[in-house]
């Protein structure tokens, strides 16, 4: 009898376990899509924008009937991860961002995941093509004979754009003694906010520099103002070596920035949230930071007083050049059955009247030449530097990691004082030289 | 008469130094908690520059919005079904595996178990791409079934050396008298080794409903769809690669926090006599 009744609730366990699972099995596999029309699926990690997607997702459906979806994946190494596994199983929605290397966004491309967007592109005369920033849409070109050995032609749509500059609290700096307006022009007058700073509570300068890649650009920057643009390339092609005067008086900077007091032993240790934070708290003059930083200090002081200016050049001979071009771009997906309406969809996105709409609800800078107008704040002053806009992406070479990473390993050892300048250069060209011996023998 | 009040003064010292060392290990646990709830009744603004743990100005409205915002209605009530569904699969299967690897013999019964054990030194994310490819192969992706199949699987190497462990230090002669009184193999698991194992399988039910309660990561890789995901995947709203709201992040996180520690209080006699008898053993 008992055996009876233990098997009993045994079984009616089972039977409501399994019936859970069959219940919730009956729910669709996929997206459930209208009976009428197309819904364009779009993947994207951009949480802050969300709210001002749906809204234009909405206005879309409204003038052309057609649904679009955004589904959001955070945080964006999650949603890396998310777009790979889709890419393997071909699962890839109508619309995606990569968040990667552009050797890893090549590899989309030759696995066929990413539409050729070329043609589109070159209608109505280029029309499309030509409403872009040229340095933005650059990120999604791939040309003839580049590193990357992928069919020429443009894979992706820039969303919108970002430029690295130098921020300074204005109300900081005027207790300092200088004019609010006139942040310093020259990199000598920059050192000279050093002197002030002494005995203050205060830290000169902040950045993510505990992230390799900000500390990079800032040597970058410098590196074309005082060399310019084809000595720098000659040396990623190993024609100048890194012990070159010009190579050298870039890593005597960051020495001139540590002995005048800006920069403390705590910025190589920094990443960029804390240099933020820092930063709105009115607790640093001067920081270097995208202009994503508008949302991000608006959110956290919106009363904070500030303004973005060009890195103060070391030279006059050569201009100097700054980081940016596409903050984030779109893909659309080459087997996607909706794959036309999907670069209708971006089309759309990508007129003016979008862009102004997206600019404004994200703090964000347009991707569409003519939305700059619109513009205004901040985020105006980090727009109208947009054609000194450089970067790596778009060079059509790229530096070896190891290379890089001795580079920037060598910058923070110059920052603690524990090597000089010279000593880092030989450093970075010896590991050069090691890596062009090895493709060399290979 | 000296030597007791040596004795006193060593007693007093000892347990002073001991009660000093758990109130620092008390303190350093509370403390994140409390700062926790602490930041969520805080503004974007305040919660950089008002560090102290009681907030100037209570913004309880942040769990209002942090609710509404992130969809924690649908969303919580997908956690709460994935937790009870999953826990239910892996004591289930891990009881009944963990009973047959100790007491039944068959053929390559210590080679499967040691692949069991093999499995837990995998971590998940290792095996994203190839349990996405499968799930996809089996039509089983963006399903709900999909998600707790492969959840079960997450917890079941643990559970099975948890539950072995424990059967095999269990005396046989308690499950003989109940096969003399005419007990299958499947009555003597249920009557005899369930009940004994209750301490064991209230750490299972506690670690797992943890990890599940807790995961994203897979929700994230296996879900399209939004109304579908765990609890965890809306807190992830509130974080953006360059923006995080804090203090909505942070009433999340309490809101998210509260069932699994009442789950804990509810079942801690059960864990604390688990971990005694040596559960966790290895």
């Amino acid at each position: 009898m008992f055996k009876l009744v233990s098997k009993q609730i045994i079984i009616g366990l089972l039977i409501i376990y399994l019936s859970s699972l069959s219940f919730l099995g009956c729910s669709p596999a996929k997206t459930s899509l209208p009976s009428s029309g197309v819904t364009v699926v779009v993947w994207h990690w951009m949480t802050d924008r969300q709210p001002a997607f749906e809204e234009l997702a909405q206005r879309y459906e409204r003038q052309t009937g057609t649904r679009v979806k955004f589904e959001l994946y955070a945080p964006s190494e999650a949603y890396s991860q998310k777009v790979r596994a889709a890419a393997q199983g071909e699962n890839l929605p109508d619309i995606f961002g990569i968040l990667a290397s552009k050797k890893d966004f090549a590899s989309f491309i030759k696995a066929g995941h990413v539409l050729d967007l070329t043609p589109y592109m070159e209608e109505n005369s280029g029309f499309w093509r030509k409403s872009f920033f040229e340095n933005a849409l650059k990120t999604n070109v791939f040309v003839q004979d580049d590193a990357y050995g992928v069919k020429p032609g443009i894979y992706g749509v820039p969303i919108d754009t970002m430029v690295i500059q130098m921020l300074y609290n204005k109300k900081l700096y005027a207790e300092l003694g200088f004019q609010a307006n006139n942040p310093p022009a020259t990199f000598q007058e920059l050192l000279q906010v050093g002197q002030k700073l002494k005995g203050k509570d205060l830290q000169g300068f902040v950045s993510g520099w505990g992230e390799y890649w900000m500390l990079d650009c800032f040597a970058n920057n410098y590196a074309f103002n005082i060399m310019g643009k084809d000595k720098v390339l000659a040396t990623i092609r190993g024609e100048i070596p890194y012990t070159d005067p010009d190579w050298i008086k870039v890593f005597s900077l960051f020495k001139e920035l540590t002995d005048a007091g800006l920069v403390s032993s705590g910025t190589i240790t920094m990443v960029n949230k804390t240099a933020e934070q820092l930063f709105a708290n009115e607790r640093a003059v001067f920081a270097f930071n995208g202009s994503w930083c508008v949302n991000v200090y608006r959110s956290m002081n919106p009363q904070l007083d500030y303004g973005a200016f060009m890195p103060p050049p070391i030279s006059d001979v050569y201009p100097m050049a700054i980081w940016g071009g596409a903050g984030s771009s779109f893909m659309v997906n080459a087997r996607s059955k909706n794959k036309e309406e999907a670069v209708r969809f971006l089309q759309w996105l990508t007129q003016k009247e979008q862009q102004v709409f997206l600019a404004k609800h994200t703090h964000n800078l347009p991707a569409n030449q003519q939305a700059m107008q619109d513009i205004s704040g901040v985020l105006s002053e980090f727009a109208k530097n947009m054609p000194f806009v450089t970067h790596p992406n778009i060079w059509g070479i790229s530096e070896f990691s190891s290379v890089i990473e001795t580079f920037d390993r060598g910058l923070q050892s110059i920052i603690l004082g524990q090597k000089s300048p010279q000593q880092v250069a030989y450093e970075v060209q010896k590991a050069k030289e090691k890596e062009l011996a090895r493709k060399k023998a290979q | 008469m000296k030597s007791q009040i040596v004795y006193k003064i060593q007693r007093i010292f000892t347990n002073t130094i001991i009660h000093l060392l758990l109130l620092t290990v008390a303190v350093s646990c509370l403390y994140p908690m409390l700062w926790v709830a602490a930041s969520s009744l805080k503004t974007q603004e305040t919660v950089f520059k008002d560090t102290s743990l009681v907030p100037r100005e209570w913004r309880f409205q942040n769990y209002v919005q942090a609710w509404r915002e992130g969809g924690f209605g649908r969303h919580f009530l997908n956690s709460l079904v994935y937790t009870v569904l999953v826990v239910m699969g892996i004591v289930l299967v891990s009881s009944l595996a963990a009973y047959g690897f100790s007491r039944l013999e068959f053929p390559g019964r210590n080679a499967i178990f040691y692949i069991f054990l093999l499995a837990m030194m995998i971590p998940v994310p290792g095996s994203f791409v190839a349990l996405y490819a499968l799930l996809n192969k089996l039509r089983l992706r963006n399903t709900e079934v999909g998600y707790i199949l492969a959840m079960i699987n997450v917890g079941l190497s643990t559970s099975i050396f948890l539950l072995k462990t424990f059967f095999d230090k269990t005396p046989k002669e308690l499950e003989d008298a109940a096969r003399i009184d005419g007990c299958s193999k499947f009555g003597i698991w249920w009557n005899v080794a369930l009940p004994l194992a209750k301490p064991v399988l209230a750490v299972v039910v506690v670690f797992n409903a943890l990890n599940v309660w807790n995961e994203y990561l897979l929700a994230l890789l296996i879900f399209d769809d939004r109304p579908k995901m765990p609890l965890q995947v809306a807190l992830q709203t509130f974080q953006g690669e360059f923006l995080t709201n804090y203090p909505l992040l942070m009433a999340g996180l309490t809101i998210t926090a509260v069932p699994i520690i009442i789950l804990y209080l509810l079942m801690q006699k059960y864990i604390v006599k688990g971990v005694t008898q040596g559960a966790i053993v290895g």
